[in-house]
């Protein structure tokens, strides 16, 4: 009778019951973490060189159940905050809860990465090439740019290798820009920020299934009054309008990235008179880099992996003024940074690259060495 | 009653035992024996029609950035690698390691044939997690496979 029932079990394929996974449905707790330690050398007289513990990031993840799950990433900056005196920073970069309905669609509340160009949401060290983050990756997309709100992830089911997120979350703060970093100083980074102006922010991406290609384009759309009146009472008032592109292409030992982004701040003018800033009304520009692992040819046996990369940044906080307010043509930013990249392991690097900036003014130039170690776990 | 049971255990594991009968249908065609073969923590499926084997397949997990993936590798009775499924994704990113134009890449190959990202296995930008733990966990079950095969641990 057993044997019987078993047989019918057999030939109905519920032998696959008995196949032992490890279930994931009890709870756990992950850890994880990515750092990076620099050292940096300006040209030029006086400028001694400096050494910097630049993140120190811990990864926390705890899985609740097959659908809920929470994420953080917890980051000290320059290694140490003391009170009393400047720098350093302890933040949290990142800490919401994903309720997974399926492969389409994961809810996502709480501290969230907007999901504009590459390097916002992709941020440890061996992922990008070059000791710090594009200049770009700074003054045009604010990395790394987090703020509060609820949103939706997943895969598009149309076809293979399209993904989406899309939420909404606190507006920037227009008292917080400036005329050399454009959008940096409105974000609010979930403390204590104004909920006066919603936002809206989102990506669409495509993946070449068999690999080697991620295109993708994005928005940040939404007011900046931050609650101030002067600027304006409603909630869309003193809006700005982000739209980014980027690629990413890996071919053998090629891998090729470009993004592009352009801001527009629609009452500048009244930013301006208001905070006395010098804020572009437009902020645009982009990068395109290209990366080739030598080892590929050298040392075809090995998988570590040894990169020359090269890449140009073009961009300008004031690429538009308001009127009323004087273009410096020296946030007219044109860098190139050449380096390498070794990776004794897909996760860890050691990096060294020289960066050259050039402005359009002639004024804020300056070529700098850096060196630095980066690792992610 | 037993059904009851073995929906019971279906509930239990991480794998749903319907995605492991269709990847196994899949691989093998319908039709097919499947007999299962406990060697050390793993349980290897033993898949044959008639007298004939048809290969052995494994499903195991591996981490992906702080969830497991749930794959199952399939080997022929030549001890090639028939095909790869990734069977339950669970982490909102770096799901292309489960389209077919990216796993069909292991096909035919052999515990002897290296297993590199960037150079035998493609990579995926911003899946960079899940792509390595995947060609690892790949790599490491083929072995694993060859060698209970080659010393008749699974035969």
């Amino acid at each position: 009778m057993l044997r019987a029932a078993a047989r019918l079990a057999l030939a109905g394929g519920l032998w696959a019951a008995a196949v032992p996974a490890p279930a994931p449905a009890q709870e756990s707790t992950t850890v994880g973490g990515y750092g990076e330690i620099h050292y940096t050398n300006s040209r030029g007289r006086n400028t001694p060189a400096e050494v910097n513990l630049r993140r120190f990031v811990v990864y926390l993840a705890h899985t609740f159940n097959d659908r809920l799950a929470f994420r953080s990433e917890l980051e000290v900056e320059d290694a140490q905050v003391e009170g009393g005196s400047s720098g350093g920073e302890v933040a949290l970069e990142q800490a919401f809860l994903d309720y997974r309905v399926s492969a389409a669609l994961t809810v996502r509340t709480g501290l969230v990465l907007p999901p504009v160009g590459i390097v916002n949401e992709t941020h440890e060290p061996p992922t990008f090439n070059g000791v710090d983050r594009p200049a770009f990756d700074h003054d045009v997309i604010p990395t790394t740019w987090r703020e509060i709100g609820v949103g939706v992830v997943g895969r598009l089911p149309v076809a293979d290798g399209w993904n989406y997120r899309l939420y909404l979350v606190n507006g920037l703060r227009a008292d917080g820009f400036s005329a050399a970093a454009g959008i940096r100083g409105g974000r609010q980074k979930g403390r204590e920020a104004s909920f006066a102006n919603p936002s809206l922010t989102g990506r669409l991406e495509w993946v070449r299934p068999a690999g080697g290609l991620r295109i993708g384009g994005s928005f940040w759309y939404g007011g900046t009054t931050g609650g101030d009146t002067l600027l304006g009472t409603g909630s869309f008032d003193a809006p700005i309008a982000l739209l980014s592109a980027d690629a990413r292409y890996d071919r053998g030992a090629l891998a090729v990235r470009a993004v592009i982004a352009t801001l527009s701040v629609r009452d500048a003018d009244t930013i301006n008179a208001l905070y006395g800033s010098a804020v572009g009304s437009r902020i645009a520009g982009g990068y395109v880099e290209a990366a080739y692992n030598v080892l590929q040819v050298m040392a075809p046996t090995t998988s570590q992996r040894l990169s020359a990369f090269v890449r140009h940044e073009r961009y300008d906080t004031q690429a538009d003024v308001p009127t009323g307010t004087a273009r410096d043509r020296g946030f007219a930013r044109r860098i190139t940074t050449f380096g390498l990249a070794y990776k004794p392991t897909w996760n860890t690097v050691f990096k060294g690259d020289y960066e050259v900036l050039r402005t359009a003014g002639g004024s804020r130039e300056g070529e700098t060495l850096r060196l630095g170690v980066g690792y992610q776990f | 009653m037993i059904l009851l049971f073995l929906a019971g255990l279906a509930l239990a594991q991480g794998a749903p035992p319907a995605k492991v009968t269709a990847s196994v249908r899949r691989i093998f065609g319908p039709a097919t024996d499947v007999r299962l073969l406990p060697v050390g923590t793993d349980t290897v499926l033993r898949v044959a029609r008639g007298d004939s084997l048809l290969g052995f397949a494994v499903v195991r997990n591996v981490r992906g950035k702080d969830q497991p993936i749930t794959f199952l590798v399939a080997i022929d009775p030549a001890d090639r690698l028939k095909d790869v499924d990734v069977l339950v994704y669970r982490e909102p990113y770096g799901g292309e390691v489960a389209y077919d134009a990216w796993r069909r890449q292991f096909r035919g190959k052999s515990a002897a044939d290296s297993l590199r990202v960037g150079r035998e296995i493609r990579a995926i930008s911003g899946a960079t997690i899940s792509v390595h733990a995947v060609t690892l966990g790949v790599k490491q079950l083929l072995a694993d496979l060859t060698h209970w095969h080659q010393t008749g641990a699974i035969r």
